[in-house]
């Protein structure tokens, strides 16, 4: 018998996500992220107050920015906050904290997961959705969450050096990749969803429209919010019509 | 109390002292953020008996990797010239750049009449981020860790399996029309949907084993076919400007 330590009791085959999701550990290490970011946030905060003075910046200038940045951000927070709820059922509570509320955003994050579930022969939420496949797609997701921020960490000083960015060097290439890759991803992840049945199919064009729809009213009616709320909503919608169409069929 | 030479010198100090500081700190904190959030799977893949084979891995980052590996490298340096060094360390963590932070910046500038760019611009714009990190924190231990948690558990486990089944199709559907009207190309996009529907009609019926790299495969293709059929005319002049 080899030796091996086993904390949680794991069984790769159970579709019971939640029993190994929400571990404590887990919940441990997502709040550790939350407490780094919180140490991060006081220590930039009071660097900012002893360099203000000598920039003729009044410490009231600098609470208000605090507030006005505060202030901006409930409505964008409460939108990710509606997602992320809608995203539970999946990923558990702290790999969703971690993943879609904090490091990485919806789209990009639960591509990887996809992405990772389809290497395995297996689907997001799928009958096949097991404890094993759970767990390779976060690992997925939190090594390409890694590369973002490893990026980060080495291009950040490198560019402050004034190195000249590939950015101005060729702007064609840098902005038609992104894009490209971008609509390359989302298009190839959204139409693999067609084939898997037919609610899948009216679900996808249930959820496209009520989005267009959400942005042509905010364009309308010049409504920010609704911007931010559009994938929210969107989600919604699509999650209700798929209850009924599944109950019904 | 001081000549304006003085002043300008001392507050180029204290903004170079700054820039110092936050970079430690930015770059401590964030290598701390980066080490927790691989704690979690690192801890799945060899303490939790789910017998995962370090093929699975390195088959499941590949296929991210050849997906999303131009955007890990092309994000910062877009962000960089808008954010500066400071703010590069927040937002990265944080997440949601463009959404929230980003206009939590310019909000805060134009509030107290600072311009972007400045110096009392870029102290305004890391404050405004501290105060967008505090709100969004708070909001989501309180409503998705806890509320949302007890919510979940209170929901019948047949609806929870209705979400679970399809919140996939539900979520890219609004993802990928977001994403077309946000970049506003519509050769790329064009071109990143009939490569899609080849691939899944077409390619995956005939040659299923692909299925593994089936997204890969259509954003490197798109970025290729992209650039070989791009708007010669629009490109030429935007590099002469």
């Amino acid at each position: 018998m080899q030796p091996q330590l086993i904390l949680a009791a794991g069984d790769p085959s159970s579709t019971d996500i939640w029993a190994i999701a929400n571990t404590p550990f887990l919940w441990f290490c997502a709040l550790g992220v939350f407490a780094v970011i919180f140490i991060q946030t006081i220590l930039y905060a009071r660097a900012a107050k002893v360099a203000a003075p000598h920039v003729n910046m009044p410490a009231r200038e600098l609470k208000e920015s605090f507030r006005a940045g505060a202030v901006a951000s409930i409505g964008p927070s409460l939108a990710v906050v509606f997602v992320a709820i809608a995203l539970l059922a999946l990923f558990g509570t702290p790999a969703v904290l971690v993943r879609i509320g904090l490091i990485g955003s919806v789209s990009a994050e639960t591509g990887s997961a996809n992405i990772a579930a389809v290497s395995m022969g297996a689907t997001l939420g799928g009958a096949d959705y097991t404890q094993q496949v759970f767990a390779v797609a976060l690992v997925a997701m939190s090594l390409s969450g890694a590369m973002w921020m490893l990026s980060t960490l080495i291009l950040t000083p490198i560019m402050k050096k004034g190195g000249k960015s590939l950015a101005k060097r060729n702007p064609a290439v840098m902005a038609l990749i992104p894009t490209a890759a971008l609509l390359g991803a989302f298009s190839a992840l959204t139409i693999a969803e067609l084939p898997k049945s037919s609610i899948h199919m009216i679900l996808v064009a249930v959820s496209a429209a009520a989005m267009g729809l959400c942005l042509l009213l905010a364009k309308v009616l010049h409504a920010k919010w609704l911007k931010e709320w559009a994938l929210g909503i969107s989600i919604a919608i699509a999650i209700t019509a798929g209850y009924f169409l599944h109950t019904a069929a | 109390m001081s000549t304006p030479t003085i002043t300008l010198t001392s507050a180029d100090a204290s903004m170079a002292r700054f820039e110092k500081q936050t970079t430690r700190y930015g770059s401590l904190t964030m290598t701390a953020g980066l080490i927790f959030s691989l704690f979690g799977p690192i801890y799945l893949v060899f303490f939790s008996d789910l017998q995962i084979a370090p093929s699975m891995i390195w088959v499941a980052f590949l296929a991210v990797a050849a997906t999303f590996g131009v955007l890990w490298i092309v994000e910062p340096v877009t962000y960089f010239p808008i954010l500066g060094s400071a703010a590069m360390y927040q937002a990265f963590m944080i997440g949601n750049i463009s959404n929230k932070l980003l206009p939590a910046a310019i909000v805060a500038q134009s509030s107290i009449g600072a311009k972007p760019g400045s110096k009392r611009g870029d102290l305004a714009a890391v404050m405004a981020i501290c105060g967008a990190a505090t709100v969004h924190l708070t909001s989501l231990l309180l409503f998705v860790g806890v509320l949302g948690t007890w919510l979940v558990s209170q929901v019948p486990a047949e609806v929870i399996d209705v979400a679970r089944l399809y919140i996939l199709p539900s979520l890219m559907g609004a993802v990928l029309v977001q994403s077309i009207v946000a970049m506003k190309s519509l050769r790329p996009t064009i071109i990143a949907i009939v490569l899609a529907l080849l691939m899944n009609f077409v390619v995956l019926p005939a040659m299923p084993a692909v299925a593994m790299f089936a997204t890969a495969l259509v954003v490197i293709a798109s970025i290729l076919v992209s650039w070989v059929l791009r708007d010669r005319k629009a490109l030429v002049t935007n590099t002469e400007d």
